[in-house]
């Protein structure tokens, strides 16, 4: 049986310009809490099964110390998908579903999301591509005997839903799940010149970068205020002392919620009267 | 059996110069940190004098990270809501060789640790020296706090900062009270990079370094501002024994150095990006360890090898020049198969013959001085009274002779003539 983990380079301390949303790089790469937490459970899996570990990382070269401080902490293997860039997140689960899939992994798994605005959906596409069973978000993991785990899962309003999954499977857990083992000296040491494999990843188209720019709230017109005195027009301009439709709350089916949420949306103005699309253009 | 030639503890400037020294002689040689890299938990109030790097990495202004290259060193005395300062400017050291550089300490260290790496120095990081490993009394290695984390060399180099608890287990470390250390403080603030080549009046790449001196109220100090590229770092040194003493905390002393009229203007509108604290070995020669024992060297601030002595205050520089010469040291002694203290005794001999022991001898008088009441209370009120009087114009009285309006001062500030007098003279005797 094979454990494997995996993990993505990511930046830890980047600088975000709060108003612009620019990212400069910082010096430090690395892995995210979640990742580490990932890696950890897998080594304690497998050591507990008695199990074959592994690391799979899809990034480039400069990802190679990180996964050698995994071997010093006890990975079997190291395994990275020569890619350099951020490739859509479906390529990604694909790729590392063909490289875990040739390793024979029958557990696998990743943080629940990496840190440089990912979506979390990578664990899903590889447990798609492996064909697997997937639990993904998870809080805390246990084992239930070999290739089997009992885990529990962070829901909305503070609920929490537990699981068993049985191997072949895919689950994606916190960072405050573990905290990755101090590796010893002497493996720390020894992991210094440990060959990694690479296997290459010809053909991954990597998209342009998104442009960013800072976000704009839609505008609306607002007609002039009428009030003959400055006290009256402040008061309409801002809609103090007048009577206000009440909040409500509807419960209705996905979609004709949905439609009611733009209908009002319509009203309100902040939509054109022919615009049907959640995504339509604001009026201006 | 070893597992290297030399263990370094602490790549800071002064470990990773030991480090770059012994790699580059084919010694083997591990880099033990602390923090997860170089400099990662390492902060400093001043410049960085790269002149000493010269020998060591040729041409090291091309690739070091600087923030700005400081070509204006001002010092300012603050007296009340008054200030005089006394500003030069060299534009000749904003060109290479260069003089010295504000830069951040996380760049500065994991730059020359990296030079180490280069040379073939193993750096581990995230690892502490928690203790000496001993034989026969003898060093004979170091135990660090990650599973079977014992490390064994003949020679271990103690560059583990200012309160090196290897230099203090070896029993060489007798001056450890608190009158022998400051605290410094620090606020790195942001501003636009053109708002502080305006407000500083530099341009490009300039810099500025402003030490204060009457900035501390009660608590004997002193205070600096210092330009980086898009941020400006004001800070204070503080004793240890006052600040414990006294009523006043370091960030309220900083607010009010923040608030002052000289140096309000040079912030203001800026935002706090950091706050940061370090002690730092103020008694310099006075509170030295002991550098060399059997199987061990004491390097850097371990070895309190920082120089604040008024005009002068130097620390990284210091750090390098004795870190280069301990491995240089351990390599002649590992050379000859002696390590014990007798081997590694041409450290202290080659840190004698150099700048880094002559400079803290002959200055050694020097932070008492500078800590001392009449530096601290008379020197800025005096000046700053002086100055005044000279230039408020209170015709139709006539003007009166300096010598007057000085006597005038002292004597309102209680300052006698003797006291005044023996102070000059030990000045000029230590600075002179």
């Amino acid at each position: 049986m094979l454990v494997a983990a995996c993990v993505k380079l990511v930046d830890l301390r980047p600088q975000v310009d709060r108003v612009s949303g620019a990212v400069t790089p910082s010096a430090t790469p690395g892995c995210s809490a979640a990742d580490r937490a990932a890696v950890e459970l897998a080594l304690t899996l497998a050591d507990s099964w008695s199990a074959s570990s592994a690391v799979v990382c899809c990034g480039p070269a400069a990802a190679d110390p990180v996964l050698r401080e995994f071997a010093a902490s006890g990975a079997g293997r190291l395994v990275r998908l020569d890619v350099d860039g951020a490739p859509d997140s479906s390529i990604v689960g694909r790729l590392l579903a063909g490289v875990l899939g040739d390793l024979g992994a029958d557990v696998v798994v990743c943080g629940d999301y990496s840190t440089d605005r990912g979506s979390g959906s990578v664990p899903a596409w590889v447990a798609d591509g492996l064909g697997a069973a997937q639990a993904l978000g998870l809080v805390q993991v246990r084992s239930e005997g070999v290739g089997s785990l009992r885990a529990t899962r962070r829901l909305d309003g503070g609920r929490r839903e537990r699981l068993v999954v049985d191997a072949p499977c895919v689950v994606s857990v916190e960072g405050s799940l573990a905290e990755l083992r101090r590796a010893p000296l002497a493996a720390a040491l020894a992991a210094r010149d440990l060959p990694i494999e690479v296997v290459d990843a010809p053909g991954v188209v990597v998209p342009a970068p998104l442009a960013t720019r800072p976000w704009v709230p839609p505008t609306r017109v607002q007609p002039a205020p009428t009030g003959s005195a400055a006290l009256e027009r402040v008061v309409e301009l801002t809609g103090a002392l007048v009577e206000r439709t009440p909040p409500r709350t509807v419960e209705l089916p996905p979609r004709q919620a949905a439609e009611l949420i733009l209908e009002q949306l319509r009203t309100w103005g902040y939509l054109d009267a022919d615009d049907s699309t959640p995504g339509g253009t604001a009026a201006t | 059996m070893s597992d290297f030639d030399v263990v370094v503890v602490g790549a800071g400037p002064a470990g990773s110069a030991a480090a770059i020294e012994l790699a580059r002689a084919g010694r083997s040689v591990c880099l033990l940190e602390r923090g997860p890299s170089p400099g990662s938990k390492n902060m400093y109030g001043g410049v960085v004098y790269g002149r000493i790097l010269d020998t060591l990495v040729p041409a090291w202004w091309e690739q070091v990270p600087v923030q700005r290259w400081v070509t204006r060193r001002s010092t300012m005395l603050i007296h009340d809501e008054q200030a005089l300062t006394v500003d030069f400017r060299n534009p000749g050291w904003g060109a290479a060789p260069f003089n010295g550089a504000t830069t951040f300490r996380p760049d500065f260290d994991a730059w020359l640790a990296g030079v180490a790496v280069d040379a073939g120095a193993v750096l581990v990081c995230s690892t502490t020296a928690t203790g000496l490993i001993r034989e026969g009394g003898r060093v004979v290695g170091v135990r660090t706090d990650r599973p079977d984390g014992d490390l064994r060399a003949p020679v271990v180099i103690a560059c583990d900062g200012v309160n090196s608890f290897l230099a203090k287990e070896a029993g060489m470390y007798p001056h450890t009270g608190a009158e022998n250390f400051t605290v410094g403080v620090k606020e790195t603030i942001a501003l636009p990079r053109e708002v502080i080549d305006e407000r500083f009046a530099v341009r490009g790449d300039e810099g500025v370094d402003i030490e204060i001196l009457g900035c501390t109220g009660d608590v004997p100090g002193g205070g600096f501002v210092y330009t980086n590229a898009t941020s400006v770092a004001v800070g204070l040194v503080l004793s240890l024994p006052a600040l414990a003493a006294g009523p006043d905390r370091p960030e309220e002393l900083l607010r009010r150095l923040k608030a002052h009229p000289a140096v309000a203007p040079l912030v203001e509108g800026g935002e706090v990006l950091e706050y940061s604290a370090h002690v730092i070995p103020e008694a310099g020669y006075r509170m030295m360890p002991e550098l060399v024992g059997d199987g061990i060297l004491v390097a850097g601030d371990a070895a309190a090898m920082c120089l604040a002595a008024g005009i002068w205050l130097e620390g990284v520089n210091f750090a390098i020049g004795s870190g280069a010469a301990a491995g240089r040291a351990a390599t002649r002694a590992l050379a000859r198969g002696d390590a014990s203290a007798a081997g590694l005794a041409a450290y202290r001999e080659m840190l004698e013959s150099g700048f880094v022991l002559a400079d803290h001898r002959r200055l050694r008088d020097a932070p008492h001085l500078v800590m001392g009441d009449l530096a601290q209370r008379g020197l800025p009120a005096v000046a700053c009274g002086v100055m005044e009087d000279l230039f408020t114009v209170r015709n139709p009285e006539p003007k009166q002779g300096v010598r007057r309006i000085v006597r005038n001062r002292m004597r309102r500030n209680g300052i006698r003539v003797r006291d005044a007098v023996r102070e000059g003279l030990r000045a000029v005797r230590t600075f002179g």
